[in-house]
């Protein structure tokens, strides 16, 4: 199923246009799902058995399954659907958002005296893997139109097709699931400022300003279009947040000025470099005491060959060229490099709160902090979805 | 904005045709008869979105569209299931 937006710029769509996304969310299911099952199943009956005879043994990483599945039949019809399905996701809502593009502007125009702020810097040089590529295979990437409110509104409205409801209602199911998630966890913790880097439209920013109401909550990332479009979608919501132009390895805020770094499905858009970057920036930002935080997907060293390379299938086929990268470090080490001293660092799963519920994030956060990490469920957004994170602490 | 030069470390250029697409069968055609395929399908599906809602205007009984385009999606796909 399509989300329907919740906010005035939510699109006005024809019936064609309405008929053109709830045929692509249905076909992504079946992918998604059935073929994503199908392929699982080839899998085990015909390419690992296949590799296994030529090579002496089952494939054992990622990219050993990519080499088994590689020209299998329940490979190729998977991968070439879900390219075509991901093309029909942004094609769906390309129409709707170029003929509003005025009625967009109106709608922010109104919302503009609602408590919030937004800051551009023309002079910042967005980095290559934001703008030279279409990443995720959305066409002009994050600066299409750039100041403009287009970007933006084809990735909220993208978004919810592609999501096929599994993001919630207001798109934010992971930062709701993981702000509930540490809120629960540690009660006694309070955040006064709190950073999303990487944040888009602001989608998983709200939930962050909803948990800590009283918190100062500053969004940044690097294009200029999805931060002005974040900016009046937080304002429409009635939720203040001070959005920033700004690259998450190169902070423009002084040391220990936060008390909670926090990103969703961001760090595998970085290259290595900037990831480390990035790391370090948080450590230095952060207050003692305070938390990096980071909702991503599971590492390849939790999971085995053929799901790890389910989820780095992206990687080579969805314009994600860091993913498989990101995907091989270590968050432990990536939290050690920057200064996090080892034994704060933590992992877990989160339940979706949207399908499973306020109780069973409340039940995670007292459980088995790391279960469920390699399961097939994790990180994938297919039926059932739970969502992995990881997160250290300022001495 | 394509720049084939952003890829991850260990792809083979033998993933991609000759303007950086990915391909995945031994003829690329096929790669291309797959997208005309479902964007074919998602035309008759708007065609028949179109007719459930006249039915529903007609007969003041609607059915729900969600439900039916799984039908649908399963009826058409049918064939591809279990590669």
């Amino acid at each position: 199923m399509t989300v329907e937006l919740q906010h005035p710029m939510k699109a006005d769509a024809t019936p064609e246009e309405i008929a053109r996304g709830r045929f692509t969310s249905g076909i992504r299911s079946l992918i998604l799902n059935d073929l994503a099952a199908d392929m699982r199943a080839a899998y085990d009956r015909r390419a690992a058995p296949a590799f296994a005879k030529e090579h002496g043994h089952e494939p054992e990483t990622s990219r050993e399954a990519h080499q088994a599945l590689r020209g299998d039949p329940a490979f190729n019809i998977y991968s070439a659907m879900r390219v075509q399905a991901q093309k029909m996701v942004w094609a769906s809502v390309a129409d709707s958002v170029e003929r509003e593009a005025d009625r967009l502007s109106d709608e922010a125009k109104k919302a503009s005296d609602a408590p919030g702020s937004l800051i551009l810097d023309p002079d910042l040089d967005v980095p290559k893997n934001v703008h030279a590529i279409d990443v995720h295979l959305m066409p002009g990437s994050y600066t299409r139109g750039a100041d403009s409110l287009e970007a933006g509104a084809v990735y909220d409205r993208g978004l919810a097709v592609f999501s096929m409801g599994l993001m919630g209602a207001n798109l934010d199911d992971i930062g709701l699931s993981m702000s509930q998630y540490i809120k629960q966890r540690f009660p006694d913790f309070a955040p006064e400022r709190i950073l999303d880097t990487g944040c888009t439209i602001g989608h998983n920013t709200l939930p962050w300003k909803q948990a800590y109401p009283e918190a100062e909550v500053i969004a940044i990332d690097a294009a200029p279009g999805p931060l002005a479009y974040g900016s009046a979608r937080a304002k429409m919501q009635g939720q203040e947040v001070h959005f920033q132009q700004m690259c998450a390895d190169d902070l423009g805020f002084e040391d220990k000025s936060f008390d909670v770094v926090w990103s969703s499905m961001f760090l595998h858009e970085l290259s290595k470099k900037q990831r480390a970057k990035a790391f370090e920036e948080a450590y230095r930002v952060l207050k003692p005491g305070g938390l990096i935080i980071h909702m991503e997907l599971p590492p390849n060293e939790q999971m085995g060959a053929f799901d790890g390379f389910y989820l780095d299938w992206d990687s080579y086929y969805n314009n994600e060229p860091y993913y498989k990268g990101y995907r091989d470090e270590v968050p432990a080490d990536l939290c050690k490099n920057a200064g996090f001293a080892a034994d704060t660092f933590f992992d877990f799963v989160v339940p979706s709160i949207g399908i499973y519920g306020e109780d069973a994030v409340a039940e995670a956060a007292k459980g088995d902090r790391a279960e469920g990490v390699g399961q097939e469920t994790t990180g994938r957004l297919a039926e059932g979805v739970m969502w992995y994170g990881y997160g250290a602490f300022k001495k | 904005m394509s720049d084939d030069k952003l890829r991850p470390e260990d792809a083979s250029p033998s993933l991609y045709d000759d303007q950086g697409n990915a391909r995945f069968f031994a003829d690329p055609a096929m790669d291309r008869f797959v997208a005309v395929v479902m964007n074919l399908a998602q035309e008759v599906w708007v065609q028949e979105e179109r007719l459930l809602a006249l039915e529903a205007e007609k007969t003041g009984k609607s059915a729900d569209p969600e439900a039916k385009v799984k039908e649908f999606i399963d009826r058409v796909f049918a064939p591809i299931r279990e590669a």
